[in-house]
């Protein structure tokens, strides 16, 4: 494992990073990730993709944000860097890369010979214009900006080399740069009104935008000059697949419907009882691929009672019987987690100890902290106040079996004498909740590349609210201790300084009891068994159509 | 002459009653959708999923007018409807009416069909019940009860089931040929052909025992006779006033099943407006609708007034 430049090399050479990558790779196999069957692949054909995710307000995935559009722009646009399998970053439209001693300056060297579809050159002063556009504010970009905010100026040293400078040192830098919200895109198509470029971004990809019928479909076409695929391809040249039909179908019974019909090859957003019936089925396969960044937790909001105290916090968490519920909801869909970051990422820290269901425990605790009373409805009181728990739950981020899920803590909790008041709410009335404190519980998922998603959700630097109300340190954790352990991590260049760090980091949170960890953010694939050679990218988890055919 | 000044003023009074019914819807959601918390300037930036920064947020705001105290952004929205101009969409970013016209056809051809299936279903039931005595009315009475109870997602869901995944006769998505209207027709007619089967029937029955068709009968007619030459245009009476109230039924119907069948159509831009709280183009959508059904409204009305001549001297 050696590359020709510096290289954060942690990886699976510790504890963690071995079970997440075995965890990862074990996702792919079972999932039949490119399988080729021995078979020899054929070019040619037209494969339908249906995705239940939202239709993408614009394919320019710079503009915002978010999933559905790495979903989809990931067929067309590639980032400077990628990771393999293993988790380990490796290089991609950036050959390489050099960073200064003081971590504040990064130079990186683009891969030759590669152009974009509309002809203009892959060069140092197109990847500046790619950074400049991410952080004009006139681009109104969210997921991107925030990745690069720690990038003060860039400057072409000469065709091929970039030169970064930093406002301080990012070790998420690459991870950052991994993503498809910064990927790169043609200098001179940038240059058109966002409205064009909404509607057809020209990159380096397999694939290129030829059509868009908004609700209905977009239409990607191969790209026939494709020469920079990442060094985990199995074939060099164009995609094999002459088009991809990308469509929207919202309802996932009728996605299902269309898949076993055969009207469409691939579909996402798999529900566990779809999974469950494909399991049956000769001509579907399974393709599961947990989204990196955080793992779908319950967070404790510590700033207001009865979550301040840490007695209260265990006694909810020792009180929910979270695997019973998991297992039979999900029909072994999903891994339990026992971390707050997702089983892809190699730094993952778990500790089960913290989490086991002890209905007798979280009796004793809940004694212990003053709430040893009961009122007729078997809820406990203190100075006349019941345990109430406000749990506020997004229909658009919360799936139904997580919903169903949240019900069966409610009922567990309940012979604790919690009492959980669950609250179905559309996503902006979730948000203002949040906005506005009136929540104990919540599940807001995160996905990003990295450990420094640790930093975003619990940083006290986090509960500082933006203008639109929104935070994302929704336990509202403050810690001098931690905010100082992932200060540093963020900053240093030392590989094993930065794994020790983020250790001890995810130890005071578990330890702390600010979140209840629940399964990996649950991101499932069904496809027909005539598409072979499709696999999940490493880095988001988006599928990969450039080594995929079609047997007919 | 005293003729066409009734149709005048009859014309003035429906123009006059639309204007007020879009006003009022426009107010009416300008307002309404603000009652919702949360920030469109959030929902412009790609909603789920993305962790907007302020200084997006902030230019989002200014260049969407966002940061305006409301009663100014009210004005400028009213000015902008009275000069045509509906607006860009927020998620889609295309002017509002460029996707209402791309999307109304859609919705206008399913709208149609569900229409005209539901009238045929509902008469020939109404006919045929009509003709076979009291068993075939009890019948025909049971199935329209069952028919007007079915909700449109549940019925959707089980046409899928069947002939999509245990039949493997009609595509369960709806686009691109014409059996996959199939589903999506029935899905809507068939709650439909409910409501109009029981007002069709009743008047049907009471037409055929009238003083009308007693004589038609003693001329020689034959029932089926009485039936098709006299007894259908007063069956029909109850259909036509019904159908302006059927066709905004079916508009509603429509944002379920345009999402269940993933059809492009009005129903579901709507959703997704209103999901993504895109404010112009709920706005528009709504006053399209609004229009249509007023629209619809008054041809209903215009064909009563052909179909029964008491209503012009009344």
């Amino acid at each position: 494992m050696s590359f020709p430049f510096r290289t954060p090399a942690r990886g699976a050479t510790t504890a963690a990073g071995a079970v997440a990558a075995v965890v990862l790779l074990a996702g792919c196999s079972a999932g039949g990730g490119s399988t080729n069957d021995g078979a020899e692949p054929v070019s040619g054909g037209n494969l339908v993709y249906a995705t239940g995710d939202a239709e993408p307000t614009c394919l320019d995935p710079h503009v915002g944000g978010n999933y559905p559009q790495a979903l989809i722009s990931s067929q067309y646009l590639e980032p400077l860097v990628s990771k393999n399998s293993a988790g380990e970053i490796i290089p991609w439209l950036a050959s390489s890369w050099e960073q200064s001693e003081d971590g504040l300056s990064w130079t990186f060297t683009l891969r030759e010979g590669v152009q974009f579809t509309d002809g203009t050159p892959l060069d140092a002063e197109a990847v500046k214009a790619n950074l400049e556009h991410v952080q004009d504010p006139a681009t109104a970009s969210s997921t991107g900006y925030l990745a690069l905010r720690k990038i003060e100026s860039a400057e072409a040293l000469d065709e091929q080399t970039l030169k970064l400078t930093l406002s301080s040192p990012d070790s998420a830098l690459l991870e950052s740069f991994s993503m498809p919200w910064v990927a790169i895109q043609s200098p001179k198509a940038l240059e058109r009104s966002q409205e064009e470029n909404c509607a057809a971004p020209v990159g380096t990809g397999p694939f290129m935008v030829e059509d868009w019928v908004k609700q209905e479909s977009v239409t990607l076409v191969r790209n026939e000059e494709y020469v920079s695929p990442p060094s985990e391809a199995t074939h060099s040249g164009p995609a094999y697949l002459d088009s991809i039909t990308w469509r929207f179908i919202p309802e996932s019974a009728t996605r299902y419907a269309a898949l076993q019909a055969g009207e469409v090859h691939v579909i996402d957003n798999a529900q566990p009882d779809t999974i469950k019936a494909a399991e049956g089925s000769d001509v579907i396969k399974h393709l599961d691929a947990p989204r990196p960044g955080a793992s779908n937790r319950l967070e404790l909001n510590t700033s207001k009672a009865p979550f301040d105290d840490p007695l209260v916090r265990e006694a909810f968490i020792r009180s929910v019987n979270v695997n019973d519920g998991v297992s039979t909801l999900f029909f072994g869909t999903a891994a339990r987690s026992y971390s707050p970051l997702s089983s892809v990422e190699p730094l993952a820290y778990s500790d089960s100890s913290q989490f086991g269901y002890d209905p007798e425990e979280a009796n004793r605790l809940l004694g212990e902290a003053g709430w040893s009373e009961r009122d007729s409805a078997g809820y406990r009181v203190k100075d006349g106040e019941r345990l109430t728990l406000e749990f506020p739950v997004s229909t658009n981020q919360s799936i139904p079996a997580e919903q169903s899920l949240f019900e069966q803590f409610q009922a567990t909790a309940k012979e604790a004498g919690f009492e959980v008041k669950l609250n179905l709410l559309d996503l902006s009335s979730w948000y203002g909740a949040l906005a506005e404190n009136d929540y104990n519980l919540v599940s807001a998922p995160y996905t990003k590349v990295g450990p420094d998603v640790l930093r975003i959700l619990f940083h006290s630097d986090s509960t500082v609210p933006a203008p639109s109300g929104y935070f994302a340190n929704l336990s509202q954790v403050k810690s001098e201790e931690l905010d100082e352990l992932l200060t540093r991590a963020s900053e240093t260049s030392e590989p094993a300084e930065r794994e020790e760090l983020y250790e001890q980091a995810q130890k005071i949170v578990l330890e702390g009891h600010y979140i209840l960890p629940l399964y990996d953010q649950q991101n499932h694939f069904l496809y027909r068994s005539e598409v072979s050679g499709v696999r999940a990218w490493p880095t988001v988890s988006t599928p990969d159509f450039y080594d995929a055919w079609l047997n007919s | 002459m005293v003729e066409q000044l009734k149709t005048f003023r009859w014309v003035l009074a429906k123009v006059l009653g639309a204007v007020f019914v879009l006003w009022a819807v426009a107010t009416l959601i300008f307002f309404g959708i603000r009652l919702i918390p949360g920030d469109p300037a959030e929902a412009i930036l790609g909603g789920p999923g993305s962790q907007a920064s302020p200084e997006a947020l902030e230019q989002v705001r200014r260049d969407y007018g966002l940061d305006q105290p409301l009663p100014v952004q009210y004005a400028a929205q009213l000015g902008r409807l009275l000069q045509g101009d509906l607006g860009d969409s927020y998620s889609l970013r295309m002017p509002v009416a460029e996707l209402i016209a791309d999307q109304l056809p859609g919705t206008l051809l399913l709208s149609a069909l569900s229409l005209l299936v539901a009238w045929l279903l509902a008469l020939g039931l109404a006919g045929w019940s009509t003709l076979n005595g009291r068993a075939a009315a009890v019948v025909a009475s049971g199935l329209e009860i069952a028919a007007a109870a079915v909700p449109h997602f549940w019925l959707a869901s089980v046409l899928i089931l069947l002939f999509s995944n245990s039949l493997g006769w009609l595509p369960p998505v709806s686009t691109g040929s014409a059996d996959g209207l199939v589903m999506p027709v029935i899905t809507l007619a068939l709650p439909l052909a409910g409501f109009l089967g029981q007002v069709m029937r009743e008047s049907m029955l009471g037409a055929m025992s009238s003083p009308f068709a007693l004589s038609a009968r003693a001329r020689g007619e034959g029932e089926s006779g009485v039936l098709f030459r006299h007894a259908l245009r007063h069956a029909a009476l109850p259909g036509i006033a019904l159908s302006g109230w059927a066709f905004g039924n079916l508009l509603s119907g429509t944002v379920v099943v345009e999402s269940i069948f993933a059809r492009p159509g009005l129903g579901r831009t709507l959703l997704n407006a209103v999901t993504l709280r895109d404010i112009p183009l709920v706005t528009g959508v709504a006053l399209v609708s609004a229009l249509a059904y007023v629209l619809v409204m008054a041809a209903s009305d215009a064909a009563e007034r052909v179909a029964d001549p008491r209503l012009r001297t009344a």
